[in-house]
C-alpha cells in the first residue's frame, strides 16, 4: 500500500482546521421566553454556526466530517494498492498463438497456460477496466474488440486457437498499438515465450509493452530438413534432425515411404548437435516421411512429409531493389522459388553460356535487359527486349479498356490508381489487354519468350494496395508458367496458398482431421489459408484432386527455449514475473466517502 | 357593581354543590360537616351512661324504664371545613393563549364559592409571592370579599412555585382540604405534593397547562430562557426534542398525579382552553369532587 502524492494530506491541516473551527463556532439563537425549562432536552443540533466561539464538544456529525475529509484526502493522495491481474484502465493482450507454443514444458501446453493467465486477467477486470484481445497467428486476429464487459471478453476467448506456425507477432504488437496506441497509459501485455525474430518497425506510442514469459525450458528435437534429388542413380532423400533445445536427448529416427519405414537409427543429440541422413526412395513411392520419437517438449515438428515426386516448380528471379508486395504475391504460389538480385546475374543474360536456371525474370521498375529466362514479366521499364517503344512518360493514367484475357481475371484496372507510368507503343507480338485513354498500360507478347509488360512500377500506384495485385501475379505465373502442377504439394504451415477457381462455388478443403472446410471464391482465385497445422490437406476429386502436405519447418519455432529478453524495435524487454500493478483506490473510497455522507445525513434527519 | 369573575348563571349552580372530601377533618366552629366528636347534630353516634351534668334532654327514657339506669344518647358533631385554596401566581402562570393565570382565577373563585355557599372556612393563599393570607370566609357575606381577593390577584409573584408551596407545607395552617390550582412546573412538584398530603390536608390539585405548552409549536434553533428562574436552554426544535419534550411532560404530571391519587387526593389536568363551567360539570361533578 502506498500514496502516489503523500503531499495532497497536507491539505488536512487547513481544511481540517475549517472543519474543527466550524464546531468551535456556536449557533446564535433566538432567545424564547417559556413557562418553564427543565422538561426540555438539552438538544443543540449545530448545523448552522455564526458566532465565536464554544468549547469543543464530541459530535458524531464532527467525527464522520473529519473521517470524510481523511478518505478524500487518501483518495486525491492516490492510495494505492498492489494487485496482480490488469495493469489498469486500457489493456491489450497479444497472445503468442505460434507453433512453440505448443511446448509442453508447462502442462498442458504453454499456449493453454497463457490462455489460463488470459482468463485469470479477464476475471480481474474491474469496472473500468478495458481489454481487447489479439491472437498472433500466423496471420494476427483480434479475438475480443476494446470491452469493459469481462462476460463478453471471456466468451470470445473459446475462439482462440493454437497453430502449428510461425507467427507474425510484430504485426500483432502493430495491431494492438493501433487499439490503444493513442490512449494514455494503455498498456500491451504479449504472453508468448518470446520465441519470434527481433521486431522491427514497431512503435508502442503512448502505451507499454510489457511481455510475461511462458515456459520454462526447451527440450526439443526437430525434423528439419527434407529434400529429393535426382541422381543417375534414382532419387536420393536426405533428412536432417537437429537438437534446438537446451539439453541432450536420445532419439528413433524413422525415414519411411509411404508409411514403409526405409531407415531406422537410434542416437542421441546434443544441444545444437544435427544429423543428416540421405537413403534412397524405392521406385513408386508417393509420399516421404522423416519422424524422430523421442520425449522432447515440441511434437509439431517429429514428424516432416513431402511428396517423392515435388512436382513442377517454378523458379522466379526477382530484380528488383526491394518490393515487399510483389514478393508476397509471388510467395502465394506455392511452385514458386524465389531469388531476388538487384541486377541481372551474368549467368542469365542472353549470351552468356549455360541454359537459364530461371522459369521466370520480373523487373521491378529497373530497365529490362535480355536474359535467358523464358518468360519475363516488366513492371513500368521497357528496355530492348520489350514488346513496347518507350515514347515518353504517363501522368495519372485513366483508364479506358481491358480485353478479356485470362492475365486480367479478377483484376479491376479501372479502380487502379496510376501516379506515373511509361507512354508506350506496342510492337511487334505485344498485344494491348488494358489500356487507358493516354496508352497502353498492359501488354503481353507469346513469342520464344512469353512476356508481359506492364506501364507503371507498383510502388508509383495503389495496385499492391488492391484485392487484384496478387491475383494479377498470380495470373501472370499461371500465365508465363502454365498450370500442370502436380496433384501432390508440400507447404509450410501458416503458409498462404493462391489457386485459381473454375467457379464461384467455394471450395471443400478437407483438413488433416478430416473435417471440412469451405474456402470461397475471391475474385477468380481460392485464397487457402487452412494449414495451421501439420498434415495432409485435400481437395477436388478424380484428375484434378490435389494434395497438400503441411509441414512445420522452421527452425526458429523448433528453437523453444523461452527467451526472457526479446528485442523490439532495437529495444530489450525484459519479462515481467508477475503482472503487478498499483490499483488506485480512489472508487472504493469514493463509494465510502458517499457512503459515510449518507451516514452523516441520517444522523442530521434523524436528530432533526 | 362591578362584575364577577363568574356569571350569575355559573353562580346559581355553584350554590348547590359542596365539596366533598373523602376525609373527615376537625373543624374550628360549629358548620355543617359532621365530626368524629360528639355534638349536638341530629346525627346518632352512640349510646352511654349518664354522668351528672348531660342534658337532661338527651336522656333515653324508654331505655331507663326498662333497664331502670339512665343511658344518654349521643350525637356527631358538626363543624366547618378549612378549604385552603392555593392559587398559582407565579411568572409561569401568566402563559399560553387562553391565559392560564384567568382561568385560575375563575377556579379559584368558583372553588371558593362553593366552600363559603357550604359553609366551609376559605382562605386564600397566593403562590409566587409572600403574601399572608386573608382571613378565612364564610357563608354569603363572603363572596364579595373573595371574588375581589381572585380579582387582584395577578401572576407577578417573585417566588418559584416550589418555594411558595415549601413554605405553605411549612406554615401553620389548619389542617382540611387544599385545593391547589397550579400549572405545578417546578422539577419537585411531586414531592412537594407528597409533602402537602403529609401534613393531613386532603389535596384536590387542577393542574391548569396552556395548549401551547401541551402542544408546543416552535421551530428554529432557541434558547429558551425560563420565566421563573431565568435558566436557559438551548436547543433546535426538530420534531425528537418536542417528542422528548412531551415525554417529559407526560411522566411530570403522571407523577403528579400518583402522588395526589396516593395520598387519597384528586387530580385533575385541564387545559386553559376549558371553562370553569366544563371544569365543575366534567371533573367536579363527575368526579365528584363536590356533591
Amino acid at each position: 500500500m502506498t500514496f502516489q502524492d503523500p503531499r495532497m494530506f497536507l491539505w488536512a491541516l487547513p481544511i481540517g482546521g475549517l472543519i474543527v473551527l466550524m464546531y468551535l463556532m456556536r449557533m446564535r439563537r433566538r432567545d424564547l421566553k417559556v413557562s418553564a425549562t427543565f422538561l426540555w432536552p438539552e438538544r443543540q443540533d449545530e448545523i448552522r454556526a455564526n458566532h465565536f466561539f464554544q468549547k469543543l464538544k464530541f459530535n458524531w456529525l464532527l467525527v464522520l466530517q473529519l473521517l470524510a475529509l481523511a478518505l478524500l484526502l487518501g483518495g486525491l493522495a492516490r492510495w494505492q494498492v498492489r494487485q496482480t491481474g490488469l495493469t489498469g484502465g486500457t489493456t491489450v493482450v497479444v497472445i503468442d498463438a505460434s507453433a512453440s507454443m505448443g511446448a509442453t514444458d508447462v502442462q498442458p501446453s504453454r499456449f493453454e497456460e497463457a490462455r489460463k493467465r488470459l482468463g485469470s486477467l479477464v476475471d480481474g477486470m474491474q469496472g473500468g477496466d478495458r481489454l481487447a484481445v489479439i491472437e498472433a497467428g500466423p496471420i494476427p486476429r483480434v479475438i475480443a474488440p476494446l470491452s469493459n464487459d469481462s462476460a463478453k471478453v471471456k466468451s470470445a476467448l473459446s475462439g482462440l486457437g493454437q497453430t502449428d506456425a510461425e507467427a507474425d507477432v510484430g504485426e500483432a504488437l502493430r495491431l494492438a498499438t493501433a487499439l490503444v496506441g493513442q490512449a494514455e497509459g494503455a498498456k500491451i501485455i504479449l504472453l508468448s515465450d518470446g520465441v519470434f525474430d527481433p521486431i522491427e518497425n514497431f512503435s508502442p506510442g503512448k502505451s507499454e509493452l510489457l511481455y510475461e514469459q511462458i515456459g520454462k525450458e526447451g527440450k526439443n528435437l526437430a525434423v528439419t530438413a527434407m529434400g529429393t534429388t535426382d541422381d543417375p542413380k534414382g532419387r536420393q532423400l536426405f533428412v536432417g534432425v537437429k537438437n534446438t533445445g537446451g539439453t541432450e536427448l536420445p532419439a528413433t529416427i524413422t525415414i519411411s515411404a509411404d508409411k514403409k519405414a526405409i531407415f531406422s537409427v537410434q542416437t542421441s543429440l546434443k544441444p545444437g548437435a544435427s544429423w543428416g541422413r540421405t537413403v534412397r526412395v524405392p521406385a513408386g513411392a508417393e509420399w516421404l516421411t522423416g519422424e524422430i520419437k523421442s520425449r522432447d517438449q515440441l511434437a509439431a515438428d517429429n514428424s516432416m512429409t513431402i511428396p517423392a515426386n515435388p512436382g513442377k516448380s517454378m523458379r522466379v528471379l526477382l530484380i528488383s531493389r526491394g518490393n515487399i508486395f510483389l514478393e508476397r504475391a509471388l510467395a502465394l504460389d506455392s511452385r514458386v522459388t524465389l531469388d531476388r538480385a538487384a541486377v541481372v546475374p551474368e549467368g542469365e543474360k542472353r549470351g552468356s553460356n549455360g541454359a537459364s536456371k530461371y522459369d521466370l525474370v520480373v523487373f521491378d521498375g529497373l530497365t529490362e535487359v535480355p536474359v535467358k529466362a523464358r518468360s519475363i514479366l516488366t513492371f513500368g521499364a521497357a528496355g530492348t527486349p520489350s514488346p513496347v517503344t518507350k515514347e515518353g512518360r504517363l501522368s495519372k493514367p485513366t483508364f479506358l479498356d481491358a480485353n478479356a484475357h485470362p492475365l486480367l481475371a479478377g483484376v479491376d484496372f479501372g479502380s487502379v490508381y496510376v501516379e506515373s507510368g511509361e507512354k508506350v507503343a506496342p510492337r511487334g507480338s505485344g498485344q494491348v489487354i488494358a489500356e487507358a485513354k493516354e496508352g497502353p498500360l498492359v501488354v503481353v507478347s507469346e513469342g520464344a519468350q512469353r512476356q508481359v509488360y506492364v506501364a507503371f512500377n507498383p510502388v508509383d500506384s495503389d495496385f499492391p494496395l488492391s484485392i487484384g495485385f496478387p491475383i494479377f501475379v498470380a495470373n501472370v505465373l499461371e500465365f508465363l508458367g502454365g498450370t500442370d502442377a502436380a496433384s501432390t504439394l508440400a507447404v509450410r504451415t501458416g503458409q498462404v496458398l493462391s489457386i485459381p477457381a473454375p467457379s464461384e462455388t467455394p471450395l471443400p478443403v478437407t483438413l488433416p482431421d478430416g473435417k471440412v472446410q469451405e474456402v470461397p471464391a475471391t475474385a477468380g482465385r481460392y485464397v487457402i489459408r487452412a494449414f495451421t497445422v501439420p498434415g495432409q490437406y485435400k481437395w477436388g476429386s478424380g484428375d484434378s484432386q490435389k494434395f497438400v502436405q503441411a509441414n512445420l519447418r522452421s527452425e526458429r519455432e523448433s528453437a523453444i527455449t523461452p527467451v526472457s529478453t526479446v528485442e523490439v524495435s532495437g529495444n530489450q524487454v525484459a519479462a515481467n514475473q508477475k503482472l503487478d500493478r498499483f490499483a488506485d483506490l480512489w472508487k472504493p473510497l469514493a463509494l465510502f466517502v458517499l457512503a459515510i455522507l449518507a451516514l452523516e445525513w441520517w444522523v442530521y434527519a434523524r436528530r432533526s | 357593581m362591578p362584575e364577577m369573575l363568574l356569571e350569575p348563571r355559573a353562580l346559581r349552580v355553584l350554590e348547590s354543590l359542596r365539596w366533598n372530601p373523602r376525609q373527615v377533618h376537625a373543624g374550628r366552629i360549629r358548620g355543617e360537616r359532621l365530626t368524629r366528636r360528639s355534638g349536638l347534630s341530629i346525627d346518632f353516634r352512640d349510646y352511654r351512661d349518664y354522668v351528672e351534668g348531660d342534658d337532661l334532654r338527651h336522656l333515653d327514657w324508654n331505655v331507663f324504664a326498662r333497664l331502670d339506669h339512665p343511658i344518654v344518647k349521643t350525637y356527631q358533631d358538626e363543624e366547618d371545613l378549612a378549604v385552603h385554596i392555593l392559587v398559582d401566581c407565579s411568572p409561569s402562570m401568566d402563559f399560553g393563549s387562553p391565559n392560564k393565570h384567568a382561568l385560575a382565577k375563575q377556579i379559584a373563585f368558583a372553588a371558593g364559592m362553593i366552600g363559603m355557599l357550604g359553609g366551609d372556612a376559605v382562605i386564600g393563599h397566593v403562590l409566587g409571592r409572600r403574601l399572608p393570607p386573608p382571613p378565612p370566609m364564610r357563608g354569603r357575606a363572603g363572596v364579595l370579599s373573595w371574588d375581589r381577593w381572585c380579582q387582584a390577584i395577578a401572576p407577578n409573584g417573585h417566588e418559584i412555585l416550589g418555594q411558595s408551596l415549601a413554605r405553605f407545607v411549612s406554615g401553620t395552617h389548619r389542617v382540611g382540604l387544599v385545593i391547589l390550582i397550579t400549572d405545578g412546573l417546578d422539577p419537585g412538584f411531586a414531592e412537594l405534593l407528597r409533602k402537602i398530603s403529609a401534613r393531613g390536608h386532603e389535596l384536590f390539585v387542577l393542574h391548569v397547562l396552556a395548549p401551547q405548552e401541551v402542544e408546543p409549536d416552535l421551530e428554529g434553533d432557541l434558547r429558551l430562557v425560563d420565566s421563573e428562574s431565568e435558566a436557559t436552554v438551548e436547543i433546535t426544535a426538530s420534531q425528537s426534542a418536542i417528542n422528548e419534550y412531551k415525554a417529559n411532560l407526560k411522566a411530570h404530571c403522571e407523577l403528579a398525579a400518583y402522588t395526589v391519587q396516593h395520598y387519597g387526593g384528586r387530580y385533575a389536568r385541564v387545559t386553559s382552553e376549558q371553562s370553569v363551567e366544563e371544569i365543575v360539570r366534567e371533573i367536579w361533578q363527575r368526579e365528584a369532587w363536590v356533591r
